[in-house]
């Protein structure tokens, strides 16, 4: 598209970047990220030797929250999600799936969102290229509704999945580890937020707004105000878990904490884009100001400093007892 | 600079008024939702899009003689699934744009689903739009222009044909629901929720507006 000095228009994800992309920042970015991600594998290395699998710890789950090493990512959250073992106990579940008669509603539906997944993407938009993703991609969603009759398929497992597809690639048996590490994300990290009712991400919704309120008082009042319900923002947050919504690397890192940690991950990314952005926040002045500030916060450069990003997501926010979380949920239910 | 393909755009200082609206795109799965909105609001196409997860929020103004009309574009997820989401998204609306796509019957009897729900359930004024997306496909046409023309009078809807692709009819169907909104000159804030067709303070919104300056 452009001409003269070509820069790297394409990211080490295979994502095309926007024409408008600020190479200049990203660079900068790099810099100061790079010799961070190196000293971190160099104790991750320490830490794990060569095992083939890891015990969670509370070593563990702090290494998580300062990032994992890509060339280990695959295998962490194959281990630290149990992914593994399930995989390990049913050899042969994977091939069945796939092999068995599939709904005809379900493969239309799936099939109809394969080509509308990341088509920017190199690993995904030449069918014709013996590396594209698309049939690997097809070949878990497919198992993953035909084994989960009743969350069958929910627009948005397709990013997830394309996702996972995109760092594991190059491992041994990539595609039956990104069905585990699907079908485990769907029955025990998030269980209930792909149910066809919705009713789970609504509250979670919901119980966000109810945490703003308690954390960031004046930035809950100015919402309500400006007639800004979560709900309208936060939906593809939280059912794509932020995957095709925030930076590609500051997601990885989100996910390291969500597959480490669990759901309440997703409150604390949520948390951390209102707090990175409190005075522009406070500066909307009507509805469609403020939801354009969120749509592009989310791939500003406040998001894409994912090394920051993180430790407002936990040292900035300060505590978020579970107890006080489960409190919230149980009352927000009863109104959604 | 920018691609923008808005609709009609007299030239000339806009004198009168800036109306704002809450318009939504509903329909089935892949017939073309989005497409639309990026034509419309950007000017582009793009062969496969995105699927739309939640629902996506623009903004794009238009000219109409000495009028201003902001819409405000909630484009949903079609998904099945997503439909109990759908409320949130045409509460308070006053435009909707209804999509199915011309080679595909089911997605027209969806349509006509959606648009018995809005007439039940939205704001009893909302002005709704029957659009016949893909239009460009009609070799593979599964439902006929006239019978869609047939239901949309019946049921008192705009209708047209459109293609995202080729832009045919894409700012068009826009234009006509921005004539049919009432234009009300009772004022309102901008800092407000909006009412239908509410006027908004000019100072605060010229600089946005994109059009008619």
């Amino acid at each position: 598209m452009s001409s003269g000095l070509v820069q790297n228009d394409v990211d080490g994800y295979g994502f095309q970047r926007p024409s408008n992309f600020n190479h200049g920042e990203y660079d900068a970015f790099m810099a100061e990220y790079l010799p961070v991600m190196t000293r971190r594998a160099l104790r991750w290395e320490k830490v794990i030797g060569n095992a083939s699998r890891i015990n969670k710890s509370r070593t563990v789950k702090r290494f998580c929250r300062k990032g994992i090493p890509a060339s280990l990512r695959p295998m962490v959250w194959m281990s630290i999600t149990g992914a593994d073992v399930r995989m390990e106990s049913n050899p042969h579940l994977y091939q069945q799936m796939l092999s068995a008669n599939h709904d005809r509603e379900l493969t239309e539906t799936i099939e109809m969102d394969i080509h509308r997944t990341f088509p920017d993407n190199a690993y995904f938009s030449n069918p014709n290229d013996n590396k594209c993703l698309r049939k690997p991609l097809y070949n878990i969603l497919i198992s993953i509704g035909h084994r989960n009759k009743t969350i069958a398929y929910c627009q948005g497992m397709n990013f997830i999945a394309g996702l996972m597809l995109l760092i594991m690639k190059d491992e041994d048996k990539y595609e039956e580890k990104v069905f585990w590490l699907m079908d485990t994300l769907i029955n025990n990290i998030l269980p209930d937020y792909y149910h066809p009712d919705m009713h789970a991400i609504q509250v979670d919704q919901e119980l966000l707004g109810e945490l703003v309120k308690w954390k960031y008082p004046a930035i809950h009042t100015h919402l309500d105000h400006l007639g800004l319900q979560w709900c309208l923002i936060g939906m593809k947050w939280f059912i794509c878990i932020f995957a095709d919504v925030l930076p590609i690397d500051t997601v990885l890192r989100v996910w390291d904490c969500l597959f480490s940690e669990g759901p309440k991950i997703l409150l604390r990314v949520a948390l951390a884009i209102v707090c990175r952005n409190q005075e522009k926040i406070l500066k909307c002045k009507n509805f469609s100001e403020v939801t354009d500030l969120f749509q592009e916060a989310v791939v500003g450069s406040d998001s894409l400093h994912c090394h920051s990003f993180l430790k407002c997501m936990f040292e900035e926010l300060g505590s978020l007892p579970m107890a006080r979380v489960n409190r919230v949920r149980e009352e927000v239910k009863t109104r959604v | 600079m920018s691609q923008r393909g808005g609709a009609q755009r007299p030239n000339g200082a806009a004198q009168g008024k800036i109306c704002q609206f809450k318009l939504v795109l509903l329909g089935e799965s892949a017939v073309g939702k989005s497409s639309l909105v990026l034509r419309f609001v950007k000017g582009q196409f793009h062969e496969y899009q995105e699927s739309t997860i939640g629902a996506a929020f623009l903004t794009q103004t238009v000219c109409l003689d000495d009028t201003t009309v902001k819409f405000e574009i909630w484009d949903t997820a079609g998904q099945e699934r997503y439909h109990s989401l759908a409320p949130m998204y045409y509460r308070g609306a006053q435009a909707a744009i209804v999509v199915y796509d011309i080679t595909n019957q089911d997605t027209f009897g969806r349509a006509k689903t959606w648009v018995k729900e809005l007439q039940r359930q939205a704001s009893p004024n909302i002005v709704i739009a029957l659009a016949g997306n893909k239009a460009d496909l009609s070799n593979k046409r599964m439902v006929e222009y006239e019978e869609a023309q047939g239901y949309a009078e019946e049921n008192s809807l705009l209708f047209m044909e459109t293609s995202a692709k080729t832009a045919m009819n894409v700012n068009d169907i826009f234009l006509a629901i921005a004539k049919k909104l009432p234009k009300s000159d009772s004022g309102g804030q901008s800092g407000q929720r909006p009412q239908p067709g509410v006027r908004l303070n000019e100072q605060n919104q010229a600089s946005e507006g994109g059009c008619c300056k």
